[in-house]
């Protein structure tokens, strides 16, 4: 089933990740971002905190679509994500990309499963049960998280600096250890990493109007 | 570790359980107020300490530390010392410690787990510095958790250091302080320099970060919604 | 494939899932400057009164034409919705129209009774149009002073959009634009799809397409109504 989880993982899939930098544009304003190195950087912080929540959530998620009170279990993540995600910016583009995820996954994959997630479920529900009704483990939908954790905010930082983009693919293909790592030990439990620059970041961003990026 | 606060027939707080063993002692200094008194160097690598506090209905506790906490790392090989905080808050609970300095090769774990009921108030402050002066900094992990009848409000883990997957340069401050405060108001967003503040249902939670503690406190300072007086003192 | 097979046995049959009722969606597409959010501006006023209406609009970068439409007060601050497109704002309208149904959604949810909806895009190139899992119908806008070449160069904008409109016209004689060009190379590459020659400036109504816009109203509503 390893085609599903390169279609979950396709940065081209239509969910909406196109339109967030997760705190990339942001940070190249507040000149924390500016190469590769520094890119490198971002993104090794950002797969190690908010990708690794992601990471295990969306393998609970994908375990609890086939959990007897599937309702009451993805209800009680969501609740685990909201904690986890204190910053009000970052709430929402979570719940954001989970709406997304949910338009184009139940259509694919149609399932019971997708009716049992709460309205605009955070994203890694989301991915958690496209993962189960597309045929995935929990494994892999940890794997799809910390991926997306990274993928989307590197082809953020290419179009914002206009970055060459073999440098950019260059940089998120070494940290590919790095992601099965963190997809690796996230799998069992719900890690909570959190990095406040990331809150800070995504507040300052959110009250701009003058933004590319919706986060 | 172990301080029971109760709220007696005439409305007032006695302490009915103030004990403690090991490398802590706990003090009575005032009605509704205990500190910790280290009772010898450290916290050291290997060291475990669990402080369970329960304010009870109408009850008050304020707790507070004599001195800063040193954390030091064990001979040779030295594994992570681990201090857990337990509380059960239906009254109101003030968890102000003095900083905690971990040491070169030192390594810290912190947490917090508090259960609230419907009308707890939880102030709960932690100040964190990475070294000594002119020392390399070590590496300290803070974990909180709130629930409020089994809901959790906030779990975050922040780890700070050498070789926390998060603590890196251009952004890899040896100072940070951070207070969550849960009972009062919803606090709204607020942004600062290297200083935020977060709504939770029923509270907020700000964190500040610098190269000197100090700088760290009035950065927070800065975001929360009322005076941090005790705070500002306490870092001076 | 032989005669008494059926494409179903061959692939797993999608659906695709069709709106039904809901307002109409016109997508108002075309390059920078050539008068997309004035034309959503004379829409709103011409339609306004008309229509349970409302716009979403894809700045590239700053929220410049929902202001214009609020400052302007064409219509009430919760008839707007504007929508970031992270850099690429032909993505946001074809390719993943994500945060576009998001926003059309949301004006729905917040107007049950809404009968259209404007998607203006950011400003692109030729080559943008608007994918039709978002909007029923398409406007494509080039302006006269873009030089009389642009039909001609075509680009599924111009060719294919539902309705081409040229507007600015009375800047003609001043670039030395020819008209007659203009909607000869048009009607050439569109077929049997109109194209309007408008001046916004000497028309601020924009009666010929806000007619159109009310055909495609009522061609919406019969098709519903079927």
């Amino acid at each position: 089933m390893t085609a599903a989880l390169l279609t979950l993982a396709d940065s081209r899939l239509p969910a909406g990740g196109h339109t967030h930098s997760g705190g990339v544009e942001q940070a190249i304003a507040a000149g924390l971002l500016s190469d590769p190195g520094s890119l490198a950087a971002f993104l090794r912080r950002r797969l190690a905190t908010s990708g690794a929540v992601a990471a295990g959530l969306a393998a609970a998620a994908c375990r609890a679509a086939d959990a007897v009170d599937p309702v009451a279990s993805l209800a009680a993540l969501d609740a685990e994500a909201d904690a986890r995600t204190p910053s009000p910016a970052l709430r929402a583009a979570s719940r954001q990309q989970g709406r997304g995820l949910v338009r184009v996954g139940s259509r694919a994959w149609p399932h019971p499963a997708w009716a049992a997630l709460p309205a605009q479920p955070h994203h890694p529900l989301a991915l958690g049960v496209a993962a189960a009704t597309g045929g995935l483990t929990p494994r892999d939908a940890a794997h799809a998280a910390a991926y997306l954790s990274i993928s989307g905010p590197a082809t953020a930082a290419q179009r914002l600096l206009a970055m060459d983009p073999i440098t950019v693919a260059a940089v998120t293909a070494r940290l590919a250890p790095e992601v099965d790592e963190v997809a690796g030990a996230s799998i069992g439990g719900l890690p909570a990493a959190t990095d406040p620059l990331l809150d800070l970041l995504a507040e300052v961003h959110t009250a701009r109007n003058d933004r590319f990026f919706a986060s | 570790m172990e301080v029971v606060a109760r709220c007696d027939a005439r409305g007032r707080t006695v302490l009915p359980v103030v004990r403690a063993s090991g490398q802590l002692a706990v003090r009575r200094t005032g009605a509704a107020s205990v500190h910790l008194v280290a009772t010898a160097f450290g916290p050291l690598g290997g060291d475990d300490v669990e402080i369970r506090l329960v304010v009870e209905a109408g009850a008050r506790l304020a707790v507070h530390s004599v001195a800063a906490a040193v954390v030091l790392p064990a001979r040779g090989e030295s594994p992570p010392s681990r201090q857990v905080v337990r509380a059960e808050v239906a009254g109101v609970l003030h968890l102000a410690p003095e900083p905690t300095v971990v040491t070169a090769r030192a390594d810290h774990r912190a947490e917090l787990h508090a259960q609230l009921s419907d009308d707890a108030e939880l102030t709960a402050t932690e100040q964190v510095l990475l070294g000594r002066v002119g020392e390399e900094p070590g590496r300290w992990t803070g974990t909180t958790r709130i629930e409020r009848h089994g809901r959790p409000l906030v779990h975050t883990t922040i780890g700070l250091g050498p070789g926390a997957p998060a603590w890196l340069p251009p952004v890899a401050p040896r100072a940070y302080v951070s207070t969550v405060s849960m009972g009062g108001p919803q606090a709204e967003v607020a942004t600062g320099v290297d200083a935020v503040r977060l709504p939770l249902p029923g509270g907020w939670v700000g964190t500040a970060w610098a190269e000197e503690l100090h700088e760290a406190v009035t950065r927070l300072a800065s975001v929360t919604p009322r005076p941090v007086q005790d705070l500002v003192e306490v870092a001076r | 494939m032989p005669p008494d097979h059926r494409i179903d046995d061959y692939v797993d049959p999608y659906t695709p899932e069709h709106r039904h009722g809901g307002p109409l969606r016109v997508g108002l597409g075309g390059p920078v400057g050539s008068g997309k959010t004035a034309l959503a501006a004379a829409l709103c006023r011409t339609l306004g009164a008309e229509y349970d209406l409302a716009v979403v609009t894809n700045d590239i970068y700053t929220t410049e034409d929902a202001d214009f439409l609020r400052r302007n007060a064409v219509l009430p601050d919760d008839r707007i919705e504007a929508v970031q497109t992270g850099c690429c704002p032909h993505t946001a309208i074809r390719d993943d129209i994500t945060a576009n149904l998001d926003a059309v959604e949301l004006l729905e949810s917040r107007h049950p009774g809404l009968e259209l909806v404007f998607v203006e895009s950011g400003g692109d190139n030729l080559t943008a149009s608007f994918s039709y899992g978002l909007v029923d119908v398409q406007v494509f806008v080039v302006d006269v002073a873009g030089g009389d070449k642009v039909p001609r160069k075509g680009g599924p904008g111009v060719t294919a959009s539902d309705l081409l409109v040229v507007n600015k016209t009375d800047l003609a004689p001043l670039v030395g634009a020819d008209l007659g060009v203009m909607r000869r190379d048009s009607d050439a590459v569109r077929g049997d799809k109109p194209t309007l020659l408008i001046s916004l400036r000497e028309d601020p109504a924009a009666t010929e397409v806000a007619e159109w816009v009310r055909e495609q109203v009522r061609a919406k509503a019969l098709q519903t109504a079927s």
